[in-house]
């Protein structure tokens, strides 16, 4: 039945078992591969990868650099900053077009325009304007999650009943206060969910600018490795960041329950 | 009847939406303790001119004037917090339980988002209490058992009452409800009418007392049965009244064309819909007959009735 409701352990079960498939996918491709040639990298078997990941764990014999730490903590810091720059820059673009006529025909058509130019088409103009440094990685999340989270928060706000603004007036309020009090906190699991879906987009801007520019991060890593076909390290890397962006979503879903249990509750989500 | 002193005034209110006439020169007048209801076909401006007196939509010519009960009077040219709305959709802020909904006006009516915030210890005393004042008010309303819970956890009639209660509770000068039982089942509408003969008789018992009755309503609804039953005086809007006879050459707009006082009656009392069939028989065809066309004065005597003592309740 269209749905259909399914239990807990039912739905952890599919999971588990869906997980399951790829790994024994992943695992019988990557032993016909090897049987083809032995000393295949691009499908590596699980020792390879074990070897792989042991490299990105361990210092750098002429460095001294612990590719993990150091990746982690350059795209980690780029991400968090550029997205809660976006995060702050959309919702309040977006609240402020919801709620005044005059801000949404001032920035109502430069939003629309910003939301269609892909951010990494115009890695070009960054790269002039910020420099390499990591200003420019925060600027291309910041730009590229604004304009639709944006328009995501003035739909939000505009979907907030005429009756609810109109009722609030009625019980004394403030301008500030329907804000506030009343829209905000009504287009807040909506702002939640608009995050979750920009984490996404906000990791491959990021990724496609370390590749290009980056001396350090995930991007510059993975497109390192991948040139020396040393897919054992690439893999890790790629599993890394599906737990990064993973961890972050769950994290936002987490907010989305703990501030917004109505919305969850009531059957919305 | 002297001690009764008007809450609303609507003086020749006239609303119009480009070329579409809407509202053609409404007076009304609207005295302290009255439960009115407002009634009228279909697109006749009922809801025009509750948008015009809340101050939504501010009237096109004419004005709306609130006379609150320090004596001051204010034009209406917005919502304002002396007069509370109760909407058919019963529109409570989903975020909130039903006792937070219900404190919610009294948070931003006595406290500022600053003040909550740099004084937040004096806030939580405040809000303690506010929180007490809302349960009081649900548990009279019946609602003990729904004080914490959400609005999607209500019943279409909680919600109501919640409604109710949530602009109850702020004291406005008028509350104005706009088809507030529209959406309820039979059982739960008879319920919420009942509720409103109480806060009636509430009324009379502080009128008796020498004290200003605290509620003042104005409803609008479809159903001229609860018209008659719930409120002490109906009030008809119509756009079928004879305004070739005053000159136009297009109608100007609905006016009202009805205005008597209806009976009175306590909460428990047993609507005998036979008894109202005469009343409701010249509200249709003051109101609801496009063809039978009648001067717009013909079926007002309601100050006349009570200027002559034949008003009761607060009116008496």
């Amino acid at each position: 039945m269209i749905r259909g409701r399914l239990g807990h352990r039912k739905a952890m079960a599919f999971s588990v078992i869906s997980v399951v498939v790829l790994l024994l996918l992943y695992t019988w491709l990557s032993i016909r591969q090897h049987q083809i040639n032995p000393s295949d990298t691009t499908i590596p078997d699980w020792g390879q990868l074990c070897d792989g990941v042991k490299q990105m764990i361990s210092p750098h014999p002429r460095t001294g650099e612990v590719w993990l730490f150091e990746d982690s903590l350059a795209t980690g810091y780029r991400l968090f900053c550029g997205l809660s720059w976006g995060v702050l820059g959309g919702f309040v673009i977006g609240v402020l077009m919801g709620c005044f006529r005059i801000v949404e025909a001032v920035l109502g058509p430069p939003v629309k325009l910003f939301a269609k130019i892909p951010p990494t088409a115009a890695l070009a103009v960054f790269f002039v304007v910020t420099g390499t440094e990591n200003q420019m990685y925060l600027a291309m999340i910041a730009f590229g999650v604004l304009p639709v989270l944006a328009q995501s928060v003035y739909l939000a706000v505009r979907e907030v009943p005429q009756e609810l603004i109109d009722k609030s007036y009625t019980l004394g309020a403030s301008n500030l206060e329907v804000v506030w009090c009343v829209i905000v906190r009504f287009i807040l699991p909506k702002l939640l969910d608009a995050i979750r879906l920009q984490i996404g987009p906000a990791m491959v801007y990021l990724i496609a600018a370390e590749m290009v520019f980056g001396h350090v991060g995930f991007g510059y890593r993975i497109r390192l490795q991948q040139k020396l076909l040393n897919m054992s390290v690439v893999y890790p890397y790629l599993a890394l960041l599906a737990i990064f962006g993973f961890m972050m979503d769950y994290v936002v879903s987490l907010m989305q329950r703990l501030f917004c249990g109505w919305y969850v509750q009531g059957g919305k989500r | 009847m002297e001690k009764l002193s008007p809450v609303l005034e609507c003086c020749g209110v006239s609303h119009w939406f480009g070329t579409n006439n809407v509202l053609h020169e409404v007076d009304l007048k609207i005295l302290r303790g009255e439960i009115v209801s407002l009634v009228g076909p279909s697109g006749c401006g009922k809801s025009t001119l509750l948008r015009a007196i809340i101050g939504t939509h501010p009237p096109c010519k004419g004005k709306v004037v609130v006379h609150n009960i320090d004596g001051s009077a204010n034009t209406v040219t917005r919502p304002g917090r002396d007069r509370g709305i109760v909407y058919q959709r019963y529109t409570l802020y989903p975020f909130l339980t039903a006792k937070e909904n219900v404190a919610f006006g009294l948070m931003l009516d006595q406290s500022s988002l600053a003040g909550r915030l740099f004084k937040y210890f004096n806030w939580r005393r405040l809000r303690k209490d506010h929180l007490q004042q809302a349960e009081e008010l649900l548990v009279k309303l019946k609602l003990g058992a729904a004080l914490n819970l959400y609005p999607h956890e209500m019943s279409g009639g909680m919600c109501q009452r919640v409604a109710i209660a949530q602009a109850l509770i702020m004291k406005p000068e008028i509350l104005l409800l706009d088809e507030p039982f529209g959406a309820l089942d039979e059982a739960t509408r008879e319920e919420l009418q009942q509720m409103l003969l109480s806060l009636y008789a509430e009324n009379c018992l502080m009128q008796r007392e020498g004290k200003e009755p605290p509620y003042t309503v104005l409803m609008v609804t479809h159903e001229l049965n609860e018209a008659i039953y719930v409120s002490d005086r109906v009030v008809a809007l119509s756009q079928y009244w004879d305004w070739q006879g005053v000159g136009h050459v297009v109608c100007p707009g609905a006016t009202i064309v009805y205005d008597n006082l209806a009976p009175v009656f306590q909460p428990g009392d047993q609507r005998d819909y036979v008894a109202f069939e005469t009343q409701r028989q010249t509200i249709r065809n003051a109101a609801f007959e496009p063809d039978i066309l009648q001067d717009s004065q013909q079926f007002k005597q309601f100050w006349e009735d009570v200027m002559q003592g034949k008003g009761k309740g607060v009116l008496a």
